[in-house]
């Protein structure tokens, strides 16, 4: 939170939503974004509209080709890494520890 | 520096956007939500996001660069603001966070922003 350098949150019990993401704080988590994004990264901070700093992250854009023929679905992905992002809230749709495969 | 509206400096104080602001004058690459991206000198970031770039290198969606002196973008618009490597983001946002209490507590016998106290 924004004003966090100057104030502890005051309490550490989980009492809303945004609680729960305080407690990743410092840890990697997978947020799922608008547009079919995926981002990985450690959370550094964010704040009541899901704005977000991710460091060490890596963006996974997925794309659907369809063959004209077979009408196959293909499933593409494409991944980029990027040390420092802030990310923009309205893009969020959840946010979670990250995915274990397996 | 500082956002000229009380309003537009409530509404920074209680959000990341402190961050953003304190970005001015270094040179990041802004994406945004139509999947162009703009890399260039910060010049300003309001309370709602908005940024204007200068001396701009503009991605378009379909690959094509474009040279533009002067980029302003909707705060709605943005997606990802890439931050430098050698920024510190807690000294970034407090320094910002510092400078609008000073201006807040400057003349101190002005128009108060929350009302005073009644004696």
């Amino acid at each position: 939170m924004a004003d966090e350098a100057e104030q502890q949150p005051s309490t550490n019990t989980v009492e809303e939503p945004l609680d729960l993401i305080r407690l990743s704080l410092d840890e990697r988590i997978y947020v799922k974004m608008r547009n079919d994004r995926e981002l990985r990264g450690r959370l550094h901070a964010y704040d009541q509209h899901l704005n977000m700093i991710l460091g060490d992250v890596e963006e996974t854009v997925t794309t659907v080709e369809i063959d004209e023929e077979t009408y196959e679905e293909l499933y593409k992905s494409t991944k980029r890494n990027i040390p420092m992002l802030f990310v923009r809230g309205d893009g969020v749709v959840l946010v979670a520890p990250p995915l274990r495969v397996g | 520096m500082v956002v000229n509206s009380i309003r537009e400096r409530t509404i920074a104080e209680n959000s990341m956007v402190v961050l953003l602001q304190g970005l001015q004058g270094e040179v990041t690459t802004v994406d945004l939500r139509d999947e162009s991206s703009a890399r260039g000198l910060v010049l300003n970031v309001d309370a709602f996001m908005n940024i204007r770039l200068k001396d701009v290198l503009f991605l378009d969606r379909r690959g094509q660069t474009a040279q533009l002196q002067d980029l302003f973008i909707t705060g709605r618009n943005v997606r990802y603001v890439h931050i430098p490597d050698h920024v510190n983001i807690m000294k970034t946002m407090e320094s910002q966070l510092a400078k609008i209490h000073r201006v807040r507590n400057f003349a101190g016998g002005g128009r108060k922003e929350f009302g005073g106290r009644k004696k």
